[in-house]
Order: structure tokens, then C-alpha cells, then sequence
């Protein structure tokens, strides 16, 4: 071990640690709780392994949008739910073993896959120093109003724009989808009113 | 030169920010349920017409603090192809420098122009499929600017006259035109604001059209304009009247629109793009346009087919017939096109929807017919004018023709002030379509330009009696001048503008001039072709005179005589100043916009005048004959050649006389009423009662178009489901009932056992299989989805190996 | 495989490094998905399926694990923010789902769910 410590990369192991340790606590627990906290967590290290790979915006959004709100929805779920019978539902011994069958099959694929592809291996380490810290909120903001600042010029990247506007128009009947399915059912006596 | 772009997308964008504020501070808590006080929705209108009123201060600026000092129209001679090698030099890139020698000295003889001075580019790449980029982008030239500086100047009178007009609607209203289910009048909340957010949003689609860059932007904004006036017509929601006009409005356009949309496929999937200008890229090159591309420099800038064109056309064409090279195609783009123009500007046959939009408020009726939504088909006709061959072009003449010619027969009988007025607007419209397709791009739309400052005159005038008299009815009207004399007086103005009163060859109402150059041109037209041609000067001729005689009908029946009806004669009284400051400032205009200011007015105002302003933006390729190909008799001749004396005297007296023919007219039979009006009826029964029902148009629709629709969709109901589908099946199941007892008598027994209850039999088997595998439990699903993906993929990695990699 | 876990700790980590933990979660997401009665658990392994995917996106898009010629840029990590914008809007529905479905069956049993076998 010539070489000291290459920093981000201990930080990845970390984090990456972090995420499939409790990823797989996920699966392995069945009480239904403590899953959805270990999400939280396994989630949370994603969020570290976005500022590691450079996405600081998406991995604050991350933080915000998952951690802080759909988890927060989720765990609202469980506890409108829950009752003692449903905390924690056993599946079959069978089915445990042929889902992790299959698991592992899928799973040695996609490393098969990772794997397979000489390009995705990591540059040297000169390589990486030479590459200067760019924050990314404000081309991703612009990209979402239309202006690619990031590559200006390039005749083959578009702005994001219309999709933009598609998603929050689908986002708003989501939404409003969402609360007309949610809302408590009118019994006869509202109607009568 | 580099802000002119800028400064017209402002113009452009105040009424959509308008727009936006009184949307957001107004309608939205409306619908949320708050009651918004009347007295701050007057501030919506304040902002309406803010934006507005801005936006004519920066096009003005843009016409004459930036385009014509940098282009002035004093270098420019009458004649302008001398022009360009003075503004070859100058700042346009565009101007071809090789052009200028080509002019020759005879007065007859031109060599076809070259481009006209433009700027083009995209302000934003909305998004790109393939080869297909759809852009906001701009086309600027004079016609641009010129627009922008009519359409916001009209726009701005009349979001002024409205705030007085619209006044009722600042209070609870009392509609006393709908009657609810238990016999009392709709009692309903005012709507002010809403009627200045879509008069708003109506000039920004306007505008967009006339700076659109592309004719993909430009259909878009087509559509907005469309749904705009459905939002103002049906603005009376509640009448049933009004909604069936704002309906009939709509579907009537998509009609036309439907082939716009086949004219559009065609012209890009054969030119590739629908940019009408030469686009500068990053890299320095030009993205070519669809003008430069079917005018090419090479060619002398004469229209031609594109290769692709040719090919295309050739790949479709059968063995041994003549080829087209492609003419057949520019030609259906060329029509499609003109589809959509016809319904926007209600040319004959989608003429219908036009009187019947008479249902919105007159504010919306002055802006509907002038200065947005009919201007919008004229406009786009003189926008993509290079695109339309010869055969194209005629015909646009001749539904042109058709249109002015019903148009004004109708106008003579009606008795609404407002329709009398519509159909006066249709048959001007098609004055302009018949200029454009005899090839006056000029005399088209300076009639455009002229029209829309006196028909809102004129609109904003009925408006003023309307709401002093509370009737559209002209028989209950007379010797209003006395009650009202700044309202009639400046709709004098107008009618004599519309009329084209005048002296010939030295200085007359602004319609005059306008008008004089449409004969002028059809006279050309009709001494070049010869035979038949000669329809194109009888008809607008005959057009002209019935125009001065019902305009006169209509002055005379509304303010001369003695007054009809008492009771509202008493209460009649003059508009405010909020109203009648906008007609005096618009009777200014329909006397004079028409003028050409002399050579030697110092500056900008040098030979200032529409004509001259739109002479600069003659499209490509539109001087000199331009002769048919499919048609190879049809020559459209060269507009500058209408103005030598051989046609140009003859053309100005016989419009001069034929107004001043209608006038005596009318003033013989409605104000000496010499001969009375019930006797000339009583003469003409059959045409008049032609007239009177409009020549059965909605009639001829109803029973043409909507009748069958309706009946096909009940006899598909009862007779097909009932009578067809069901006796098919009967005689099916009585079929197979022989064949059965035929088979069972005749046929084999153990066959049938053997083989068709096998096949029973395994078929059963495999759905009981197969029903297996749909459990309805979500998790084998999930399962069954990873297995497959993982089959997927191991087959398709196996596959690339020994198939494909070898 | 050897070579890239001997020097991880002192040379920079890669896009194939991220793809692995990407799967890691997305298998997770998949088990946990199969293996759930609790519909709430089927939904979190929603959440982990799209945080793998997520993680692959911002992978390829990163300057910093392959040559930025390769990169898809910042498109991956847009990408990712719509992926996330959807999965919120996407739980809040599940979420309704769930609600009603508990509101109707009085349970959140998945298996519980097979008016629709065959």
C-alpha cells in the first residue's frame, strides 16, 4: 500500500456500505416500521453517493424530496394502517426461497452486466484531480427553463422545457387524483344536505 | 438594428403578461370562490390597456426610430427594384449585391426581386423530433412591423372605447335575453375583468402571428386566435344564441384549419422545415427557409419545385402520364393553406360563422373584424405568398371574388346594424383575397390596413348607437345625427372611407386609395389573360357599388329621416369621451392612413405612406408575369406594371363612379326616398328574398352538413345496429344452423368428434392452464416480470453472441 | 473482478462501481416487492427499484467516474430529478390506493387483492 487514502473513494465505500446494508435490512425485516426506517437510511446514504459522483442539487433534492417528503408520506401510510395484525405479515417459507432465487439471478446479471463494459471502469487518479468542482443547481435550473448553459452551441441537447411543463402539469392530476381518491367517502346524510 | 427583435417580443409579451396579472389577481380567486369588488376590477381594465397602449408606443418606435431610418423610403423610388443597390451595401445581409444590375430601364420589363429586407431567428428551441424542430422564432420585415403598429394602435382605441362600452358589466348584471326555467331574467355577477383578460390574450395571439418565424409558431397562434374568439363571442355565455355562434365559430374554422393542416404536411414533409426566413446558425451557416428554398438565387429567384418535390412527385405519378414536377404538390400545399386562411377571414364557402360572431359584445365584434382574426387569414395569404403557384393564386381569386360579391348582395337587405356591417366586412375581405390572387400583394394588403382602421371606425360607431338605443334593429333608429352628432359624423367618415370617395388620381378617403389599386390591378389582370378574366373587374365593380349604396342604406336608415321609434329616439343621448375619443382618433385615421407623404418632407416622413411601406416587403419573386404551369394560359401579371396610365385611368374613374353611384342610390331610395324602399321590394321578390335569407347558406348547411351528420348517426344507432348488424347475424346464426343439420345429417361422426372436440378439449386445457398464472397476487407478478427479464436478457446475450457477433 | 476491489481505497471508483450498488438496491427494491404482504412494503420497494435506477443515471452522467466524452452529462442528472418528482407524485397515489383499498378490505394484505384472477 504505497498510495494514502484516496478520500471520495472511502467515502463511496461508506456510503455504499450504508445504502445496500440497510437495503437489504429492508427486505430481511418484516416488521413493517422498522422497514420503512431503514429506507430512510438507505436512502439517505443514496443521497451521500449523489455528492460523491459531483450531483450536489439532486443529491440535496434527494434529501428534501425523499428523505424529507415521500418517506414522511410512507410513514404516514403505515401509521393510518397499521394495526397489530398488519405490523408484520409472514410470507411463505417457499416463496421466501424461490424470491431469493431469482433475486440472486437478476442480481450476478446486472453485475454481469457492470462488469462487461471496459469504458465504465474509473480513470486514474490524475484524471480525476484535474477536473474542477462545479456546482450543478444552477445549469440544472436553466436546463429546466430551457437554456443549456452546461453545453451551449451543441446542436444536439435540447432544453427541458416542455417536459418540464408536462410534468407539472401531470404532477397537478396527480395530485388532484391523489385527494379525490383519498377523501372520505360522503354517506347519504352529506348528500341529503 | 440588433434590438429590434427585443423590443417586438415586448410589445409582443405585454398583453400575455396583462394577460397573466389579471388572470392570476382577478379570475383565480374568482374561481376559488372569493368575490372580487367591482371597484378594483376597473384596475384590470387599466392594466388591459396599459399593455396595449405600451405596446404601440415600442412598435412605433420600432417603425420609425429603428426600420425606416435605417431603410429609408425616400432612397426608395416608387418603382423598388431601383432600390437595392443603395441598400445592398447597408446593414441587411440579405440583399443579394448582384441583383441591381439586373433592373432593366423599360418601365414594363422586371426581372423578378430578390428577398426582401428581413431579420429571422429562434428565440428558443421548444423541442426536436428527429429532423423536425419546432422553434419560437421571428420574421421581421416591414409587413411585420407594419402590423404590429396597426394591430396595436387599433387594439389600443378600442380597449379604450370598451372600458366605457363594457360599463354594464361593473355591476350586477340583469340579462334580460335569458329567460331561466321559472320565468325570471338571469341575474348574474358582472364579468369586466374576464372581458380584458381575453382581449388581452387576443392581441398577444395576434401578435404572435405576425412575428412568428415559422409556420408551426405561426398555426399555434392561429389556434389561440381561434379559441380566443370562441372565449369572446360565447362572452354572453348564458344566451343560448351566443354560445351556438362561439360553437359555429369554431368548428367552422377547424373546417378550414383541417386543411391547413394537409398543406402544412405537405410543405414539410418535402422542404424539410417550416421556417420562412434564411435562420443564421452558431456555427456561421444559414439554416435555409422554405422561401429561399423554392426561390432559388440560382433560378433568377422564379418559383420552383424543390428536388425532393420532383422526386416525391415523380415516385406517386403512374406510368406514362405527363409529369407535373411537383407543381401538383405546391399547388395542394399552396390551397391547403389558403383552407385555413378561408375560414379565419370567412371566405365563401366557411363564410357562415362570421355574422353569426355579431353575438359577442361590438368591442369584440371591432376587434374580431378588423384589426386580429379575419386580418389573421389575409395576413397569413400575404406571409407565405411565395409559396402560392399561378393555379393558386387563381384560386384564391376566384373564392374571393364569389366571397365579395354574396357578401355585399346580403348586406343590402339586412336590417342589424351589426350584421349589415359584418357582411360588409366579409365582402371587403374578399376584395383583399382577390387582390392577392390576382397577384396585387400590395394593393391586398394595403386594403388590409385601410379596411381595419375604418371598420372598427365603423364597428365602434354601431357600438356607440347600439348603447345608446339598446337595439340593433335599424327600423326602430333614425334622425339620430341629432342626438349624437360626434358619432354620426365620424361614422360619415367611415362609410365614405369604406364607400372609396375621392378624387381620382389626387387625394380621397384611405378605402379610395386602397380600393383604386385593386381595380387597377384586376384591370391589368383582365387585359392580360383576356375572355372570362374580365369577371375579376365586373364583379368587384359591381362589389364596390353595392358597398357605397348599403353603407349609404345604413348611415341614412340610422341617423337622417325622422326617427322611427320615439321612446328610443328620446332616450338615445352621445357616448362618453371614453367612447368617442377613440372614433374621433380612428376617423383621423380612415381619412388619411391611405396618404403617401411627398418626397419632400424632411426625414423618415419622406413618401411615408402605407403603399410605399409595403412595397419594401414585397416577398420574393413577385415582380414580373408570372406565368402557369398546370394552367399554361394563366399569366399573373406584374403589380408595378398595373400603374401605367393605360390602366390606371380607366381604373380610378370607374371606381369613382360606381361609389358615387351607390351613394346616389341610397340616397335616392332611403333619404328623398323618391322611390320607396317597400316598392323596389315588391319588384325584386326572388332577390330579395335570396338576400334576406342570405342566400340559404345556414339552410343549404344545415341540410348539406348537419342534418346528415345527425342522421347518419341515428340511422347508424337504429337502422344499421338494429336493422343490419342484427338481420346479418340472424341469417348468420340461420346459416349455421342449416350447415349443422347438413353436417350432422351428412357428415362424419367420428371426425367431428375426434378432431373439433380435441381441439375443444386442449383449448379448455390450456386456459385452465394458463388461468393458473393470472392469480391476481401482486407478488408472482413482480416475480414473473424479474424472470422474464432475466430470460430477456440471457437470450438476447446468447443471440448477440452466435447470431450477430458470429 | 479482483482488480477493482484491490485498489479501491486508493485509486478513484468508477460508473461500474455505482452500477453495482445500483443493483444492489434495485434487487432489494425487486425482493422486496415479490416477498411483501404489506402493501406499504410493496411501496417501499418501489422507492428502492427507482433509487437504483436513480443511482444509475447520475453514474453515466458524472465527470468524475468515466471520460466526460462517455458522460450523458447533466441529461442524467435532470433525468434523476424527474425520476424523483414522479416517485413522489407516484407514492402520494399508491399511497390514496392503499387508503381505499384498506377503507374496502379493512386490511392491506396484497393477497388479499385477487378479485382479478382468473
Amino acid at each position: 500500500m504505497s498510495d494514502p487514502i484516496y478520500w471520495p473513494s472511502f467515502f463511496f465505500l461508506l456510503f455504499a456500505g450504508i445504502a445496500c446494508a440497510f437495503a437489504i435490512a429492508v427486505v430481511v425485516s418484516s416488521n413493517i416500521v422498522r422497514m420503512a426506517f431503514y429506507l430512510v437510511m438507505s436512502l439517505a446514504a443514496t443521497a451521500g453517493l449523489f455528492f460523491v459522483a459531483g450531483a450536489d442539487f439532486v443529491g440535496s433534492m434527494q434529501v428534501l424530496i425523499y428523505v424529507g417528503g415521500t418517506l414522511v408520506l410512507l410513514v404516514f401510510g403505515v401509521m393510518l394502517t397499521s394495526q397489530d395484525r398488519f405490523i408484520s405479515m409472514k410470507t411463505s417459507r417457499f416463496e421466501l426461497g424461490m424470491a431469493a432465487g431469482v433475486g440472486a439471478c437478476l442480481f450476478l446479471l446486472l453485475l454481469f452486466a457492470a462488469w462487461s463494459v471496459p469504458e465504465w471502469r474509473s480513470l486514474s487518479r490524475e484524471q480525476v484531480d484535474a477536473i474542477a468542482l462545479e456546482p450543478t443547481a444552477t445549469p440544472l435550473g436553466m436546463a429546466l427553463l430551457g437554456a443549456r448553459v452546461d453545453a451551449p452551441e451543441s446542436p444536439d441537447v435540447a432544453g427541458y422545457l416542455l417536459v418540464f411543463e408536462i410534468i407539472s402539469v401531470h404532477l397537478l392530476v396527480v395530485l388532484v387524483g391523489a385527494a379525490y381518491l383519498a377523501r372520505a367517502k360522503r354517506k347519504g346524510s352529506a348528500i341529503a344536505e | 438594428m440588433d434590438n429590434l427583435p427585443t423590443l417586438l417580443m415586448i410589445a409582443w409579451l405585454l398583453p400575455l403578461a396583462s394577460f397573466a396579472v389579471i388572470c392570476i389577481g382577478y379570475s383565480v380567486p374568482q374561481l376559488l370562490g372569493l368575490r372580487v369588488r367591482y371597484s378594483t376590477q376597473k384596475i384590470a381594465s387599466y392594466i388591459a390597456v396599459g399593455a396595449i397602449v405600451f405596446g404601440f408606443l415600442i412598435s412605433a418606435y420600432c417603425l420609425f426610430g429603428i426600420w425606416l431610418p435605417e431603410h429609408p423610403l425616400a432612397a426608395s423610388s416608387h418603382h423598388g427594384e431601383e432600390q437595392p443597390d443603395e441598400l445592398a451595401g447597408q446593414a441587411s445581409p440579405f440583399r443579394p449585391t448582384a441583383f441591381a444590375e439586373e433592373h432593366s430601364e423599360e418601365g414594363h420589363k422586371h426581372a423578378t426581386n430578390g428577398p426582401p429586407l428581413y431579420q429571422a431567428g429562434d428565440w428558443y428551441t421548444l423541442a426536436r423530433f428527429g429532423s423536425l424542430k419546432l422553434t419560437i422564432g421571428y420574421y421581421i420585415d416591414t409587413l411585420t412591423i407594419a402590423m404590429f403598429c396597426m394591430v396595436t394602435l387599433i387594439a389600443s382605441c378600442i380597449h379604450i372605447y370598451a372600458v366605457g362600452y363594457m360599463h354594464d358589466e361593473l355591476h350586477d348584471v340583469t340579462d334580460h335575453e335569458v329567460t331561466l326555467s321559472n320565468g325570471e331574467h338571469l341575474h348574474r355577477r358582472g364579468r369586466f375583468q374576464r372581458f380584458f383578460q381575453y382581449f388581452s390574450l387576443f392581441s398577444f395571439s395576434m401578435l404572435g402571428i405576425c412575428i412568428s418565424g415559422n409556420l408551426a409558431m405561426t398555426f399555434v397562434f392561429w389556434e389561440l386566435v381561434g379559441i380566443c374568439s370562441y372565449f369572446l363571442i360565447g362572452f354572453y355565455i348564458e344566451r343560448h344564441s351566443a354560445s351556438t355562434a362561439a360553437n359555429k365559430a369554431f368548428i367552422v374554422n377547424r373546417v378550414g384549419d383541417f386543411g391547413m393542416i394537409i398543406g402544412l404536411m405537405a410543405l414539410w414533409s418535402t422542404l424539410g422545415t417550416f421556417s420562412f426566413g434564411d435562420v443564421d446558425k452558431a456555427d456561421g451557416t444559414k439554416e435555409r427557409g422554405m422561401f429561399s428554398m423554392l426561390h432559388e438565387q440560382s433560378n433568377g429567384y422564379e418559383l420552383a419545385p424543390t428536388q425532393r418535390m420532383i422526386d416525391f412527385d415523380a415516385s406517386r405519378q403512374s406510368e406514362g402520364s405527363e409529369p407535373t414536377n411537383g407543381q401538383w404538390l405546391l399547388f395542394v400545399a399552396g390551397v391547403g393553406i389558403f383552407c385555413g386562411c378561408m375560414g379565419k377571414s370567412a371566405q365563401f364557402p366557411l363564410h357562415t360563422w362570421l355574422p353569426d360572431a355579431m353575438e359577442g359584445p361590438t368591442p369584440v365584434s371591432a376587434l374580431v373584424h378588423s384589426a386580429t382574426m379575419v386580418a389573421a387569414g389575409v395576413f397569413l395569404v400575404g406571409r407565405v405568398y411565395p409559396i402560392f403557384t399561378p393555379e393558386a393564386l387563381l384560386v384564391i381569386a376566384v373564392i374571393g371574388c364569389i366571397t365579395l360579391f354574396l357578401a355585399a348582395t346580403i348586406a343590402i337587405t339586412a336590417v342589424d346594424i351589426k350584421r349589415v356591417l359584418a357582411y360588409s366586412t366579409v365582402s371587403q375581405l374578399g376584395f383583399m383575397m382577390l387582390a392577392l390572387g390576382l397577384g396585387g400583394w400590395v394593393a391586398g394588403l394595403f386594403h388590409l390596413i385601410t379596411h381595419a382602421f375604418f371598420k372598427s371606425l365603423l364597428f365602434l360607431c354601431s357600438g356607440s348607437v347600439i348603447h345608446a338605443v339598446h337595439s340593433n334593429d335599424m327600423r326602430q333608429m333614425g334622425g339620430l345625427r341629432h342626438k349624437m352628432p360626434i358619432t354620426a359624423y365620424t361614422m360619415l367618415i367611415g362609410c365614405l372611407a369604406i364607400a372609396g370617395i375621392g378624387i381620382p388620381f389626387v387625394l380621397g378617403f384611405s378605402g379610395f386609395h386602397s380600393k383604386d389599386v385593386i381595380v387597377e390591378q384586376a384591370i391589368h389582370f383582365g387585359q392580360t389573360n383576356g375572355g372570362y378574366s374580365w369577371l375579376f373587374v365586373v364583379v368587384p365593380l359591381a362589389g364596390a357599388l353595392m358597398t357605397s349604396f348599403y353603407m349609404f342604406r345604413l348611415w341614412y336608415m340610422t341617423f337622417a329621416g325622422k326617427p322611427r321609434d320615439h321612446h328610443r329616439y328620446n332616450h338615445a343621448h352621445e357616448s362618453p369621451w371614453v367612447m368617442a375619443g377613440p372614433l374621433v382618433l380612428l376617423a383621423v385615421f380612415a381619412i388619411g392612413v391611405g396618404w403617401t407623404l411627398p418626397m419632400q418632407m424632411p426625414g423618415v416622413l419622406s413618401r411615408l405612406g402605407v403603399e410605399n411601406l409595403l412595397d419594401t416587403a414585397r416577398p420574393v419573386g413577385q415582380l414580373g408575369n408570372k406565368h402557369g404551369v398546370l394552367l399554361p394560359n394563366l399569366v399573373i401579371p406584374d403589380e408595378h406594371a398595373s400603374h401605367v396610365a393605360a390602366v390606371k385611368i380607366p381604373a380610378g374613374w370607374s371606381a369613382i363612379l360606381v361609389a358615387v353611384a351607390g351613394i346616389a342610390g341610397a340616397t335616392v331610395v332611403y333619404l328623398w326616398e323618391v322611390i320607396s324602399a317597400a316598392s323596389l321590394r315588391r319588384y325584386l321578390n326572388l332577390l330579395y328574398h335570396a338576400t334576406w335569407n342570405k342566400w340559404w347558406f345556414d339552410e343549404l348547411y344545415d341540410f348539406v352538413f348537419v342534418r346528415p351528420t345527425l342522421a347518419i348517426s341515428r340511422f347508424i344507432a337504429f337502422a344499421l345496429d338494429r336493422g343490419l348488424i342484427d338481420s346479418i347475424l340472424h341469417s348468420f346464426a340461420w346459416i349455421y344452423r342449416g350447415l349443422a343439420a347438413v353436417v350432422a345429417i351428412v357428415g362424419d361422426r367420428w371426425l367431428i368428434d375426434n378432431s373439433v372436440d380435441t381441439v375443444a378439449e386442449k383449448t379448455w386445457d390450456l386456459g385452465l392452464t394458463l388461468r393458473s398464472v393470472q392469480t391476481g397476487q401482486l407478488r408472482q407478478y413482480v416475480m414473473f416480470i424479474v424472470v422474464c427479464t432475466i430470460a430477456l436478457f440471457i437470450v438476447a446475450t446468447l443471440w448477440w453472441r452466435f447470431a450477430v457477433a458470429g | 473482478m479482483m482488480p477493482l476491489f484491490a485498489n479501491i481505497l486508493t485509486e478513484p471508483v468508477g460508473v461500474a462501481h455505482y452500477l453495482v450498488v445500483g443493483a444492489v438496491l434495485f434487487v432489494c427494491g425487486a425482493l422486496c416487492m415479490a416477498t411483501k404482504r404489506n402493501a406499504i412494503g410493496v411501496l417501499l420497494g418501489i422507492e428502492l427499484v427507482l433509487n437504483g435506477a436513480n443511482l444509475n443515471f447520475i453514474a453515466f452522467g458524472s465527470r468524475y467516474l468515466r471520460d466526460s466524452q462517455g458522460t450523458i452529462g447533466l441529461d442524467g442528472q435532470l433525468m434523476s430529478l424527474f425520476v424523483i418528482v414522479l416517485a413522489a407524485a407516484e407514492a402520494a397515489v399508491a399511497l390514496a390506493i392503499a387508503l381505499n383499498f384498506y377503507n374496502s378490505f379493512s386490511s392491506i394484505d396484497v393477497d388479499q387483492a385477487d378479485q382479478l384472477q382468473g
